[in-house]
């Protein structure tokens, strides 16, 4: 229960962050974007409730998330110390802290229905939210890891409060403008207010992006101290992740910032209907994975404080290094064999049979990605009419390329986990239900092998009100969501990192394809294509990647 | 579809892993330098990185055959210091499993080896 446990806390993590997003950045949107009291129009009362909704809802979701956070650490020591934790855990700063946070959350929450709903018009209002919200952004504080540090702690403590502060402005922002789409969309809100709202958060977003960087890099800099240990740790890694994925993020920023500039020109709205409200899509979703990144990241050890166990760049580099894929699998039974040693503490001996058995299945996975993704990319060449009609002819198969996922989903659930059923001892529910890293691995499967058929499905349909095109990018996305937060257990520390490089990297391009497609979908010519050959380009990168995967021995 | 949709959703944040939090890590323990020796009870210090929340952290020693042992242990004088009460051995191969709640929230797991001659 110990595996269930961990794995939801660590699930509610990314779950507070979101719905801090939502309370905060709306806060911010509220006072700095929709600044109700200066409208005299009735255009905008939809909006405004609606913002004011969003804002306490996300607020009563984050109070369940806090308490729900502090009964699964009481769950978690319970399994893993075999008895009650009370009285213990109710000294500690994570039970005082989180009970005092969550109570704090509740009063503003409180406010938010009592007061803001009622009368969201007035600016006092929002400036005493505010007001309330201060002791519990502050008071999240105490639940950091810097709480934990012995040096500067007071300082890392203030600058991680500013620096998710500013993170949620910018999240939540973007939430609100998702938000303020739909409604323009519905028609339930005035034309005008979304070039306007567009504009004025450009200035919010950008203040917000610069405070990030600012307050990020002095943590940054306190918890890494060389070159090595941003590429050579898991804390480095996942903080390069975050600012590859910032860029990502900002890229469609941009993107929507010089749409509102030419129209701000030329009065023609046409990228700001087309186009920007797919893009803020998109940066949601990217913004999403980064948060969960975070949370993944508040779980790494500082680089600092690991300089024996980090790695080179060139023993990074190396995990990509381009070999021969493994195509012979050792036995099941070789497999078995060296299980006892390999998971002894004394007298530890490495098993060679699983180090093959775990790079046959990542290098045969990575040929039938590769392939598939190849065939997916002539396709769009097919679409293009870059090729001579005859040849074009023959290609018409290449359509087909998503029942490689069914294969590969099949695949999968025979040599996943090799010591659980159906090829090992284990049962099927004990060991889905008692070990998190198997039961991720049957979601994955059990994923992977419908995906194909939906994916086939909504692409040769006719139907063009169909939803199902729309269940692969967000397969996609979340699929990168955990190969971000997939730890490694059993490898010494250097290991397991090296192991993560691939991963995190893979969980990038997964992210690429997934907003790839969704603006395959949204958008219109030719950035259709363009987005749609890019998404499948990046799902030849993870097939590559995994096609020379090479698992440490320890 | 939309149903469908949010049980997608909910399957696929379920999925979130993340098997083992590992913030506190040990940063200096007295065995590099102060091995133990045979047929004599020993301490060894062990130095995290994070404040360790003793009462709610076990170590235990582990045996050949992977036997556990539950050790006392109490806090050192510097910051992050544990002191770990080992009972005299007998020459050959052991180590030192230890389950820490971390000031900030998160429970390690780690192994350090040694050996009494």
């Amino acid at each position: 229960m110990a595996g269930i446990a961990d794995f939801l806390d660590s699930l509610v993590g990314g779950f507070e962050l979101i719905c801090y997003s939502i309370v905060m950045g709306g806060l911010f949107w509220g006072l700095f974007v929709l600044r109700p009291w200066n409208e005299t129009t009735s255009h905008s009362t939809v909006l405004l409730q609606k913002t004011v909704q969003l804002i306490y809802k996300g607020g009563l979701y984050l109070f369940g998330a806090q308490l729900f956070k502090i009964v699964l650490k009481i769950w978690l020591m319970t399994a893993i110390l075999g008895r009650w934790p009370f009285p213990e855990f109710a000294e500690t700063t994570q039970f005082i802290g989180g009970l005092t946070h969550a109570s704090l959350t509740f009063l503003l929450v409180s406010y938010f229905f009592l007061f803001l709903r009622k009368n969201p018009d007035s600016k006092v209002n929002w400036l005493i939210a505010l007001l309330v919200a201060f002791p519990m952004v502050v008071s999240g504080a105490w639940l950091f890891h810097a709480a934990g540090r012995f040096d500067n702690q007071g300082v890392l403590m203030s600058l991680t409060v500013i620096h998710q502060l500013a993170a949620a402005v910018w999240v939540g922002g973007v939430l609100q403008l998702v938000n303020l789409w739909v409604l323009r969309k519905d028609k339930q809100v005035s034309e005008q207010l979304w070039p306007k709202m567009l504009s004025r958060f450009s200035v919010l977003g950008i203040s917000a992006v610069i405070v990030i960087l600012l307050s990020g890099l002095p943590i940054a800099l306190q918890y890494i101290d060389n070159w090595n240990g941003l590429v050579g740790t898991g804390y480095g890694n996942l903080l390069f992740v975050k600012l590859i994925l910032m860029v990502l993020a900002l890229g469609f920023a941009v993107l929507n910032k010089r749409a509102v500039t030419d129209y701000q020109v030329s009065a023609n709205d046409y990228a700001l209907i087309k186009r920007v409200p797919y893009y803020i899509e998109a940066e949601s979703l990217v913004l999403i994975t980064l948060l969960f990144t975070a949370a993944s990241l508040a779980s790494q050890p500082p680089a600092i404080d690991i300089p024996s166990l980090t790695a080179n760049w060139k023993e990074v580099l190396n995990t990509f290094h381009p070999q021969i894929p493994q195509t012979i699998s050792p036995t099941h039974s070789a497999l078995l064999a060296g299980e006892a040693g390999r998971v002894a503490i004394i007298d530890q001996v490495p098993s060679i049979a699983a180090t093959e058995w775990s790079n046959y299945n990542h290098n045969i996975a990575g040929i039938f990605l590769t392939v598939m993704s190849f065939l997916a990319m002539l396709s769009y060449v097919r679409k293009l009419a870059l090729i001579p009609s005859i040849l074009s002819k023959y290609l018409v198969i290449t359509n087909y390329w998503p029942l490689g996922f069914v294969c590969l989903g099949v695949f999968l659930f025979f040599r996943s986990d090799a010591e659980t059923w159906p090829l090992g001892p284990i049962g099927f529910w004990e060991s889905t239900f008692n070990n998190g890293e198997v039961l991720q691995h049957r979601i994955a499967t059990f994923l992977v092998l419908f995906l194909g058929g939906f994916e086939l499905s909504a692409r040769l349909t006719q139907n063009t009100k169909s939803k199902l095109p729309y269940v692969f990018p967000i397969l996609a996305a979340f699929g990168g969501l955990m190969l971000l937060t997939h730890s490694h257990v059993g490898f010494q520390a250097k290991s397991a990192f090296l192991i993560q490089v691939g991963h995190t990297t893979m969980g990038i391009f997964s992210l690429i394809l997934a907003c790839g497609r969704w603006l395959e979908l949204k958008l219109d010519r030719p950035g259709k294509e363009f987005a749609g050959f890019i998404s499948v380009a990046a799902l030849f990168q993870i097939g590559i990647i995994l096609m020379f995967y090479r698992e440490p021995l320890y | 579809m939309r149903q469908w949709f949010q049980l997608v959703s909910l399957i696929l944040i379920l999925a979130q892993v993340e098997l083992v939090s590992a913030h506190a890590v040990v940063t200096a323990y007295s065995l590099k330098s102060t091995p133990i020796h045979a047929h004599q009870a020993d301490k060894v210090e062990l130095t995290f990185n994070s404040k360790i929340e003793l009462g709610l952290s076990q170590i235990y020693l582990v045996r050949k055959g992977d036997k556990f042992e539950l050790l006392k242990v109490e806090s050192g004088r510097k910051q992050g210091e544990v002191i770990v009460n080992v009972p005299a051995l007998e020459p050959g191969d052991y180590a030192i499993k230890f389950k820490v709640f971390a000031a900030d929230g998160h429970l390690t797991e780690d192994v350090i080896h040694f050996s009494v001659s």
